[in-house]
C-alpha cells in the first residue's frame, strides 16, 4: 500500500523526498525523529524497508535512517523512567537503566556510521547475504510471496479510493496514510496479543535473570522477547521499573537491552518479505548486521563493555541533582538535534 | 534455553509466590520447634543454634525473593494483580517476623533459660504445640482461601492473645524473682507476637487489602 501510494505521486515526489535525506546526517536525523514520533522502531524500520522496496529510497540513504531508528526508539523507555522522577534513588537507577540504551546506540552509530559511509561494509555484507539467499540484488525484481497475497486487497482499496477521486496526489496520500496506519495496527495487534500470550514466560525468565544475573543468557532473553512481541520498546520498558526499584541491577539489564536491539531487527526482515526489490532485504539485513557489529565490538571488550552504563549513570547523577537536565536531554537528543540535522544537512 | 522459553507452560499468576510463602512458613515452624526444643525440652542450644540461624537465613532470603518476584510480576503484568501484590508484600513481612520471634525464643535458651524442669512447663508446651500447628494450618488456610477455617483460626488466635496478655500482666505484678518472671513474660510475649502475625496472615483470606491486619474490627 505504501509502495502504491508513493508511486502515485510520481518520480518527482520521490526525488524531492530522497534529496532531503540524502546526506547521512539528515538521514540519521530523519530516522531518529520519525521513530520518536511513532514511538516504535519497528514501524519506522518497516516503513523504511517499504520505501526502499518501492524504489523511493536508495540503500545508501536508508542505512543512516535505520541507524537513527535505533536511537529514536530509546525515547520510550526514557519516558518510562520519568515516572519515578519524584523519588531520587529510584529515578537515578531508572534513568540510568533507560539511557544506557541511548548511549550504546550513540556509540554504535559514532563507530559504524562513518565506517559505513566510507566503506559501505555493512551494506556490502548485507548484499552478499541477500545474494546468497537468492537472486542478484542489482536490478532484482523478485516476486515476494507476501506481496502476491496482499496485492489483491491493496488493489481493492486503491480502486475504492480512485472511485471517489481523480487526483493522483490524493490517492497517493491516502494510500500512504493507510499503509502507515496498517503497519501501526498490525504491529500493535501483534505486540498486544503476543505480550499477553508470553507474559508468564517473560516473568519466569526475568525471575531467573534477576536471581542469577544476565550476560549472554540475558541477551538471548532480550532477543526472544523482542522477536516474540515485535517490540524492543516493550522489552526495554519492562526493564526500567525493575532497574528503578533495584530488583534488577543495571549491569544485568544491559545485555537484555542489547538483545532487544538485535531482536527488533526481525521486524524489518519480515517487512522485506513484502517488497519485490531485493534492496529492501539488503536494508533489513544491514539493520541486523549493524546491531550485531555493535554488540560484537563493544560488549566483549571489558574496557568498552560498560562505557554506556557508566555514561548513563553519570547522566543520571546529573539528572537527580537537577531535573532540568532531563528536559534538556530528552528535548535535545530526540527532537532538537534531529531537527537541526535535517534542516542543516538536507 | 530457547525451547525452554517457549515451552514454559501456562500462566500460574502468583502461584509461584504463594508456594514460596508456604515454604517460608514451613521454615518458620521448623525454627519455632527448634527454639521450643531448646527452651522447654532441654535440647542443647549450641547444637540447635546454628541450624536455627541457617533456617532463619532461608526465611529472610525467601522474603527477598518474594519481594523481587512481586516487582517482576507487577512490571510484566501491569496493574491487574495490584491488590494481590500488596497483600503478599504485607503478609510476607508477617511470615518473616514469625521466624524472628522464633529466634527470640531461642535467644532465651541461648542465654541460659531452661524451662525443661519448670512447674508450668506443661502449660508452656501446650501453648507452643498449638502455636506450631497453627503456623502450618494458617499456611494451608491461606493457600486454600478457606474463609470459614480462617474465621475459626482467627477466633482461636484472638483467645490465645488474651491468654498471653493475661499471663504477661500477671507476671508483671507478681512477686516472683526476676529470673523466673522475666523469661516467662518474654516467652509469652513472643508467643503472642507469633500468634498476632498469624492472624494478620489469615486476615488476608477474609478482608480486603485496606483492612489487612484488622480482621477483628467491625466493618466501617
Amino acid at each position: 500500500m505504501l509502495e502504491a501510494g508513493i508511486k502515485s505521486f510520481g518520480a518527482g515526489f520521490q526525488d524531492v523526498l530522497l534529496s532531503n535525506v540524502d546526506h547521512p546526517i539528515a538521514g540519521l536525523s530523519a530516522g531518529i525523529l520519525a521513530t520518536v514520533l511513532v514511538q516504535s522502531s519497528s514501524v519506522s524500520t518497516a516503513t523504511i524497508v517499504g520505501l526502499v522496496g518501492a524504489g523511493t529510497l536508495t540503500v545508501d540513504a536508508a542505512v543512516p535512517m535505520i541507524m537513527g531508528a535505533n536511537i529514536g526508539t530509546t525515547v520510550t523507555n526514557t519516558l518510562v523512567a520519568l515516572g519515578s522522577a519524584s523519588r531520587s534513588d529510584e529515578f537515578r537507577r531508572a534513568f540510568a537503566g533507560a539511557t544506557m540504551h541511548d548511549f550504546f546506540n550513540l556509540i554504535a552509530v559514532a563507530i559504524f556510521l562513518p565506517l559505513q559511509i566510507t566503506t559501505n561494509f555493512l551494506s556490502d555484507a548485507a548484499t552478499e547475504i541477500a545474494d546468497l539467499l537468492g537472486g542478484n540484488v542489482a536490478g532484482s525484481d523478485t516476486k515476494s510471496p507476501i506481496k502476491k497475497i496482499v496485492k489483491e486487497p491493496v488493489g481493492w482499496i486503491t480502486d475504492a479510493i480512485e472511485s471517489v477521486t481523480d487526483s493522483a496526489d490524493v490517492v497517493g496520500a491516502l494510500l500512504i496514510v493507510l499503509g502507515i496506519v496498517f503497519i501501526f495496527a498490525a504491529l500493535a495487534f501483534i505486540t498486544r496479543n503476543m505480550r499477553s500470550l508470553i507474559a508468564s514466560r517473560i516473568e519466569k525468565a526475568l525471575n531467573s535473570l534477576v536471581a542469577r544475573g544476565g550476560g549472554l543468557v540475558g541477551m538471548v532473553f532480550g532477543i526472544l522477547v523482542t522477536v516474540s512481541v515485535q517490540s524492543s520498546s516493550i522489552t526495554t520498558s519492562i526493564l526500567v521499573p525493575m532497574v528503578g526499584s533495584g530488583v534488577l541491577s543495571i549491569r544485568n539489564a544491559y545485555p537484555i537491552t542489547l538483545g532487544a536491539n538485535l531482536g527488533t531487527t526481525v521486524t524489518a526482515l519480515l517487512a522485506s518479505l513484502a517488497v519485490d526489490l531485493r534492496a529492501g532485504l539488503v536494508v533489513a539485513l544491514t539493520h541486523t548486521l549493524f546491531n550485531v557489529a555493535a554488540i560484537v565490538t563493544i560488549y566483549p571488550i571489558p574496557r568498552l563493555r560498560y562505557v554506556p552504563v557508566d555514561l548513563a549513570e553519570r547522566l543520571a547523577d546529573l539528572a537527580v541533582a537537577n531535573r532540568a537536565i532531563v528536559a534538556v536531554y530528552v528535548g535535545g537528543m530526540f527532537v532538537l538535534v534531529p531537527l537541526i540535522g535535517i534542516l542543516a544537512f538536507r | 534455553m530457547v525451547l525452554k522459553f517457549f515451552r514454559s507452560g501456562r500462566s500460574d499468576n502468583l502461584e509461584h509466590i504463594q508456594n514460596k510463602l508456604i515454604e517460608m512458613l514451613a521454615h518458620d515452624r521448623h525454627s519455632f520447634d527448634s527454639a521450643i526444643s531448646a527452651l522447654l525440652t532441654g535440647a542443647d542450644a549450641e547444637v540447635v543454634g546454628p541450624e536455627l540461624r541457617a533456617t532463619d537465613g532461608k526465611v529472610n532470603e525467601l522474603e527477598r525473593e518474594i519481594r523481587r518476584e512481586l516487582v517482576v510480576h507487577a512490571t510484566v503484568h501491569g496493574t491487574g494483580d495490584v491488590a494481590a501484590i500488596l497483600v503478599y508484600m504485607s503478609i510476607v513481612k508477617d511470615a518473616e517476623r514469625i521466624g524472628d520471634y522464633a529466634k527470640n525464643i531461642f535467644d532465651l535458651a541461648a542465654s541460659g533459660v531452661d524451662f525443661s524442669k519448670a512447674d508450668d512447663r506443661t502449660r508452656m508446651i501446650e501453648f507452643s504445640s498449638r502455636a506450631s500447628e497453627m503456623i502450618t494450618e494458617s499456611g494451608s488456610t491461606f493457600a486454600d482461601e478457606d474463609q470459614d477455617r480462617a474465621h475459626a483460626l482467627i477466633a482461636e488466635a484472638d483467645g490465645m492473645l488474651d491468654t498471653f496478655d493475661n499471663l504477661v500482666n500477671s507476671l508483671v505484678v507478681s512477686d516472683d524473682a526476676a529470673r523466673e518472671a522475666v523469661p516467662r513474660a518474654l516467652f509469652y510475649r513472643h508467643l503472642k507476637r507469633i500468634t498476632a502475625h498469624l492472624m494478620n496472615l489469615l486476615s488476608a483470606v477474609i478482608v480486603p487489602v485496606d483492612r489487612l491486619d484488622y480482621s477483628d474490627e467491625p466493618d466501617v
